[in-house]
């Protein structure tokens, strides 16, 4: 019996301790990473772990990913469950929240050489890598949202240009839809799920005459009578309950589901992270390819969002020592800063993905005017970009009240509510939260 | 002497402590965080507030939504499984052609893990590239592709179909477990007496299920009412929160919120919630006479 209770025992005790120790340290010793990203490129992420590896020999990195849409949830019980995490993927959606509650700590501290790359890089980048005057971390890729177009769709129904304001983006829509050129001509991904969606919205209303959602008190300007937001949320109603010219699979759309309608040329417009209008005009991909032309974003001002995803470390690591910090500094260093003097990890994802970039030299870069050349127009990319802002309102709460207020927007577009109320209601959300932060 | 009074607690020990920390630990661990102030991204304040948490959630913009969600969810829910399973019962009770054969392929959907049948519905609805589309529009039941999932009243339905098809089979099972052991003389004597089919099924069959129709109900409605995974892979709570039951809320207070006060005091409501259901269905259904 007494054999027994050991064996119990004994059996206990390795199952709480084993998991702790290997996941810290590999089998031959030396440094163990744990990697964590959203599912995207995962065999050039591979690729790209090796040759970390190689350059830093003592270092292995364990790689885990999780699909885009679940990424947020996955990281929070991750976080919270203390489950080994040490190098991350993350999003300016999320930094203020991650960095509030104490997950992810700042680069620049430790490694003040972050701070050195901060003049290579676009305002918005730099704005949205910042937290309380803090750098979390190096790009992964920073990027634009665009508009798209099919031109074969509006040569068709008579166009020559694309639409500059929403006013004539409806009338185009509508003209498509009257010839039987496209059902509904306009694609968004704004299913309550994907993360996505608040970013798209925003871009429209950056694209607008006074298109704010915060002023610099972060006090919501959204819910004002007539705001861009007010404007927007109303044209996509009528475009939805009235006009019937945006697809009603927009409110379950995650942005892939917007690009296959696109690639199947079941809808002519859309507003697109820049990267997909690679996979739009991809010819492997579509019949549809090469049709796909990018147009400033419709509205007064044309401004867009700009939006980066960056590697961070989590605050796990310095708890396991300079040797564990070290190399997940390298890691940073070597996927989002330069190696050799070149960003070749940023530029590889550039060029074999089409994905953005956080430096603006780049745009000059005669590889990527190249690759980027097959599916876009790299100076109508370029001037987009000059007009992009980082998100406004990044606070600790932004992420709670986006989740929120997608819903909200759900109810406006489907007629439940008028706009204003839709707004006034984010808006008092927004109070609600902030009040609770001050406190 | 001592290992045989031992014997019984030892033995006993794993299977308690397994208990202990999978379901008394967590329990007794929600309770605390549901009286206390517990935001991630304010991990500092941690003051006791006692049964704030708990006025904060009933009070707040989501919890009359969701209950009502939640409930037409559940009424839907649990009427359609126990029809599904009565008929399907019944149907294999006959003597039909490979009825054994049926019966596992009835069985199959519960089988399948809630994630992977939610994905499989999400595909099936889906209004750009669903195979209901595909099949309507071929049988030219619809001109066009309907977006089953954008609309609040059809993505309602849609989930009710998925959670139908995975929960309808054990329903099924139990029901003509039921009816298998219901003695043939008394259909007879019916028969004698001049009863149809009709009249066989009220006062013979209805009779004998009653403990089993008990079961189901009560089963099912605990299920129901706690879905979740069909939520999360379907329609994500939308549009417009339509499918944001009270299960998903509290996903939604933990992971994206962030507020575990809240969660903890949403998952308490809900046990106490699905307790007073059970109470009042046992009564209604007179328990103590069905067993």
């Amino acid at each position: 019996m007494a054999k027994l209770l050991v064996l119990l025992l004994s059996v206990t005790v390795l199952a709480f301790t084993y998991p702790a120790s290997a996941q810290t340290q590999p089998p031959g010793g030396g440094v163990l990473l744990n990697l964590v990203s959203w599912s995207y490129g995962v065999e050039i992420v591979r690729d790209n772990i090796n040759k970390f590896e190689q350059r830093y020999p003592g270092v292995t990195v364990k790689y885990s990913d999780f699909s885009w849409a679940t990424y947020h949830d996955a990281m929070v019980a991750r976080f919270v469950s203390r489950t080994p995490t040490d190098v991350l993927y993350a999003s300016d959606h999320w930094l203020q929240e991650w960095a509030a509650a104490g997950w992810i700590i700042p680069v620049d501290e430790p490694f003040p050489q972050a701070r050195q790359y901060l003049a290579d890089f676009s305002p918005f980048v730099r704005e949205a890598l910042t937290y309380k005057g803090r750098i979390y971390g190096t790009p992964y890729y920073a990027d634009t949202f665009i508009f798209v177009y099919n031109t074969d769709h509006l040569q068709k129904a008579g166009f020559k240009d694309p639409p500059a304001t929403l006013e004539e983006w409806t009338k185009q829509a509508e003209a498509i839809k009257a010839k039987g050129i496209a059902e509904f001509p306009i694609a968004l991904g704004w299913g309550q799920q994907d993360p996505f969606s608040i970013e798209s919205f925003t871009a429209l209303v950056f694209g607008q005459k006074d298109g704010s959602l915060f002023d610099k008190n972060l006090n919501p300007v959204f819910k004002n009578p007539s705001s861009a937001a007010e404007r927007v949320v109303a044209w996509a109603t009528d475009a939805l309950q009235t006009k019937k010219i945006l697809g009603p699979t927009s409110l379950q759309a995650m942005n892939i589901d917007m690009i296959k309608a696109l690639q199947a040329g079941a809808a002519t417009y859309g507003v697109i992270p820049s990267y997909s209008l690679a996979v739009l005009n991809d010819p492997g991909q579509t019949k549809e390819a090469g049709k796909f032309k990018i147009a400033l974003m419709p509205g007064e001002s044309h401004a867009t969002v700009g939006f980066i995803r960056f590697y961070a470390i989590s605050s796990q690591v310095p708890k396991r020592g300079k040797e564990a910090m070290t190399a997940a500094w390298n890691f940073l260093d070597f996927f989002g800063g330069k190696t050799d003097g070149v960003y070749q990890v940023t530029k590889r994802w550039s060029l074999e993905k089409g994905l953005g970039f956080a430096p603006t030299a780049l745009f000059g870069d005669k590889d990527i005017r190249g690759a980027f050349g097959k599916w876009a127009d790299v100076d109508m990319l370029q001037k987009q970009a000059d007009l992009a802002r980082a998100k406004e309102g990044m606070t600790s709460y932004y992420g709670t009240w986006d989740v929120f207020s997608r819903a909200e927007l759900h109810k406006a577009y489907l007629g439940q509510q008028k706009p204003a109320e839709t707004l006034a209601t984010m808006a008092k959300k927004w109070e609600e939260l902030k009040a609770k932060a001050k406190n | 002497m001592w290992r045989s009074y031992s014997y019984p607690y030892v033995t006993v020990l794993p299977v308690l402590v397994v208990v202990a920390l999978f379901t008394i630990y967590p329990l007794v661990y929600s309770v605390h965080l549901s009286l206390y102030e517990n935001v991630l991204t304010r991990p500092l304040d941690n003051d006791f507030v006692g049964l704030q948490n708990f006025r904060e959630v009933v009070t707040g913009f989501y919890f009359w939504r969701s209950l009502w969600s939640t409930a037409l969810f559940a009424v839907m829910a649990v009427l359609a499984v126990t029809l599904y399973g009565l008929g399907t019962g019944l149907l294999l009770n006959q003597p039909v052609f490979a009825s054994a054969l049926l019966k596992v392929v009835v069985l199959l959907p519960w089988a399948i893990p809630a994630v992977i049948s939610g994905i499989i519905w999400r595909w099936i609805f889906d209004g750009d590239y669903g195979v209901l589309n595909g099949l309507l529009l071929a049988s030219t039941a619809i001109d066009r592709y309907v977006p089953w999932m954008s609309n609040t009243v059809t993505a309602r339905i849609c989930l009710v179909v998925a959670h139908v098809w995975k929960q309808g089979p054990l329903a099924a099972v139990f029901l003509l477990a039921a009816l298998q052991v219901i003695p043939g003389e008394l259909y007879d004597a019916a028969r004698i007496d001049g009863a149809g089919r009709w009249n066989s099924f009220r006062f013979v069959t209805l009779p004998y299920l009653r403990a089993t129709l008990a079961l189901v109900l009560i089963y099912e409605t605990i299920v129901a009412i706690a879905t979740f995974d069909l939520v999360y892979v379907m329609t994500g709570g939308g549009p417009a929160d339509a499918t944001a039951i009270i299960g998903w809320y509290a996903y939604t207070e933990i992971f994206r919120f962030l507020n575990l006060g809240h969660g903890a005091a949403l998952a308490i409501i809900i046990a106490l919630l699905l307790g007073g259901l059970m109470l009042l269905y046992m009564r209604a259904l007179r328990w103590e006479e069905v067993y």
